[in-house]
């Protein structure tokens, strides 16, 4: 969440969301470096596979402990109350960012199922005219477009280069 | 001088120039798609030179080389994506200046800074191919390890103001890189039992996610806009191409620093163009008295990260033709084409096929006037880009990039990560995270990891690494190059602790 001109409530809110993100990251790091000292050592050399990952984990964890002191000390009073207003607006002004998202994982999601073509041709014709201006010629060119870049892409792919993309079951 | 006019008489043939040309034109187009990388290109022009001659098959694919350094530029500059890892510094500059109603002139400087920085890195290929591949095959383990925590370092100067957050993305890029299979012996690590992690997680893919689906991402956040059918870049789309090869030249020592920069990287095995690009990026800000302007839109940036990368094609080639070593993957490639046709690649290749050998000088100079021709030719159609709407562009990229992950192994669960991998490069773009120093992590971890195991393998005492001189220069020059960016970022912080403290 940066703090951007255009953000409801200054640099507090922004703030809280990156001291947030310190805590995730080191509490995930703590955990990989807990399953690297882990890895058995191996008698052919000094240092084992989980050697590298526990220096990297180690200065990771350094890093974001000393980022979470300061970003406290950096907090303005009040932040932690218009947090929850504050990161409701920002999404709401980003609803189409969380439809490329949605859209993009159930496209994913459906590709080893129902094959390339069609994944590609129902994601392109949504996505498309979910973005365009209403109007029968943009719709027009969404669909031709769908139709390209799902069968085309397909075919020269199959045809020209050898690489078969996902057929579905 | 035989070998070389008969080596000179086979390339110059009306058939090997036509196949040459239609090369350059393939790497442009193919690199300028995000997803798809120079290596991808080469790997597809590959089968098509087996029915040739050994000099015209291997000329075509540095056609192929050279034009695809250059295409990386193009999404590079207009959607903000690089479009190759080797162009990840060109969005710096070239970006905000295509932003700021300028998408021919930061093309334009990219192509030429391009063609310099290829013209530039033959001539030293041609010169000094057998000395810097001696120098380069001598390093041991504890200078490799050395020399990548100095690239590490390069970090610092990545990041702008948040040297902090940017030291947090570059060792979230190196965690990244211990997932999987440790590469001494192979060990799985991090895997927890998932398919989706067992072979641990591709850089291209990272790469993509990270940059490309963030980068898309982004666009569509302003919904009113997009809905008012609002274009990737608006402003002046044309070339000026006399008027910025000027430009390109009035910055000599920029270009040639950063084109030989880009020649030792690319010697060094294992390094190459996606690291080029940013070692030369730091040293024209390092270098520059205005470093602060470096991010802004300005022609030095762009300079430096073209020249860079275009010149590790021909470093890449200075320990493949003096000792058979390849630099990169697609010099492997390379040497793979060449041993199809039955040549040993060695240090007897000189000796034994010279005609050869001169011939792929020629083919580099003359694949990079191919390329600067095609791009001044064709490059009003790509800057026809920029007049696409976002609402057409935005979805068609993402089949593109989603295509691309694809196609590099065939694996669907690549898919799966490259929408993980975009989902948590947009949430770390929009905390204001760095994301450069996370790709450089992700490059750098498993060749650091290789080299630091390999050295204490090899003889267990650390001091090694102090002791031997070339390993301690490179970290004297990483605590020199911390020092300075820790005093440049104190600097910066007390300037803007001034300003804002005077209107009070």
């Amino acid at each position: 969440m940066s703090d951007r001109p255009d953000h409801p409530n200054g640099e507090g809110p922004g703030e809280v969301a990156r001291l947030l993100s310190y805590v995730v990251l080191l509490a995930i790091s703590a955990g990989l470096f807990v399953e690297a000292a882990n890895i058995p050592t191996s008698r052919f050399e000094k240092l084992g596979a989980g050697a590298f990952p526990m220096l990297v984990h180690g200065i990771l964890m350094a890093l974001l402990v000393s980022a979470i002191v300061g970003s406290l000390r950096a907090l303005p009073s009040g932040a932690w109350g218009r947090f929850a207003a504050s990161i409701t607006a920002w999404a709401r002004a980003r609803r189409l960012v969380f439809a490329v998202f949605i859209c993009l994982a159930l496209y994913l999601a459906a590709m080893p199922v129902i094959g390339y073509p069609i994944a590609t041709l129902v994601f392109l014709a949504v996505l498309q005219i979910t973005f365009a201006p209403k109007t029968r010629t943009a719709i027009a060119i969404a669909l031709v477009l769908a139709v390209v870049f799902s069968f085309g892409l397909n075919w020269l792919f199959a045809e020209i280069f050898n690489v078969f993309l996902p057929r579905g079951r | 001088m035989d070998a070389f006019l008969l080596g000179a008489s086979e390339l110059l043939s009306p058939t090997t120039l036509l196949w040459m040309l239609l090369g350059s034109m393939a790497g442009i187009i193919a690199a300028a798609i995000p997803g798809f990388t120079v290596t991808m290109a080469i790997v597809l022009t590959l089968p098509l030179t087996f029915a040739m001659e050994p000099l015209q098959g291997i000329a075509v694919m540095l056609a192929v080389y050279v034009g695809g350094y250059t295409g990386g530029l193009i999404s590079a500059a207009l959607l903000g994506i690089p479009g190759t890892p080797s162009s990840v510094a060109t969005t710096f500059d070239a970006f905000p200046m295509a932003r700021g109603g300028q998408p021919g002139r930061a093309l334009s400087i990219g192509v030429w800074a391009s063609f310099f920085g290829t013209v530039i890195s033959t001539a030293v290929l041609i010169v000094a191919a057998p000395p810097l591949a001696i120098f380069a095959v001598r390093l041991g383990p504890w200078e490799y390890f050395s020399l990548i925590v100095f690239a590490l370092t390069i970090v610092a100067s990545l990041v702008g103001n948040a040297l902090q957050r940017g030291l947090i993305a570059a060792m979230i890029g190196l965690a990244i890189s211990t997932v999987g299979t440790d590469p001494i012996l192979g060990r799985p690590r991090f895997d927890f039992g998932l398919d989706v992690l067992a072979a641990g997680l591709p850089f291209l893919v990272v790469l993509i996610g990270i940059f490309a689906i963030s980068q898309l991402a982004s666009e569509v956040e302003d919904a009113d806009a997009i809905k008012r059918g609002e274009r990737l870049a608006t402003g002046e789309i044309e070339f000026h191409t006399w008027a910025v090869m000027r430009e390109v030249l009035m910055r000599p020592v920029n270009l040639i620093r950063s084109s030989l920069v880009g020649v030792a990287v690319g010697a060094l095995p294992g390094a190459g163009g996606s690291i080029a690009n940013l070692v030369a990026y730091d040293q024209a800000k390092r270098a520059s008295k205005t470093p602060e302007r470096f991010g802004t839109g300005i022609a030095d940036g762009v300079v430096a990260s073209e020249a860079g990368n275009s010149a590790t094609a021909g470093g890449g080639l200075i320990p493949l033709i003096a000792l058979g070593i390849p630099g990169s993957a697609v010099d492997a490639i390379l040497m793979a084409s060449l041993m199809v046709h039955g040549i040993s690649v060695g240090p007897r290749l000189i000796m034994d096929n010279a005609d050869l050998v001169y011939g792929m000088f020629l083919a580099m100079a003359i694949s990079s006037l191919m390329m600067l021709v095609v791009c001044i030719f064709s490059m009003r159609m790509f800057l026809r880009i920029a007049e696409v709407p976002k609402w057409v562009v935005v979805p068609i990229v993402l089949v593109c990039c989603v295509v691309g992950s694809f196609a590099l192994n065939n694996r669907v669960t690549d898919l799966y990560l490259l929408g993980f991998v975009g989902l948590a490069g947009y949430a770390l773009k929009a905390l204001d995270y760095p994301l450069a120093p996370l790709v450089l992590g992700v490059i750098l971890g498993p060749i650091a990891e290789t080299n630091l195991r390999r050295a204490l393998m090899t003889d267990s005492d650390w001091t090694l690494f102090l002791t031997r001189p070339t390993s301690l220069v490179f970290l004297i020059a990483a605590a020199l190059s911390i020092t300075w960016a820790v005093r440049a970022h104190l600097r910066a912080r007390k300037a803007a602790a001034t300003r804002k403290e005077s209107p009070q």
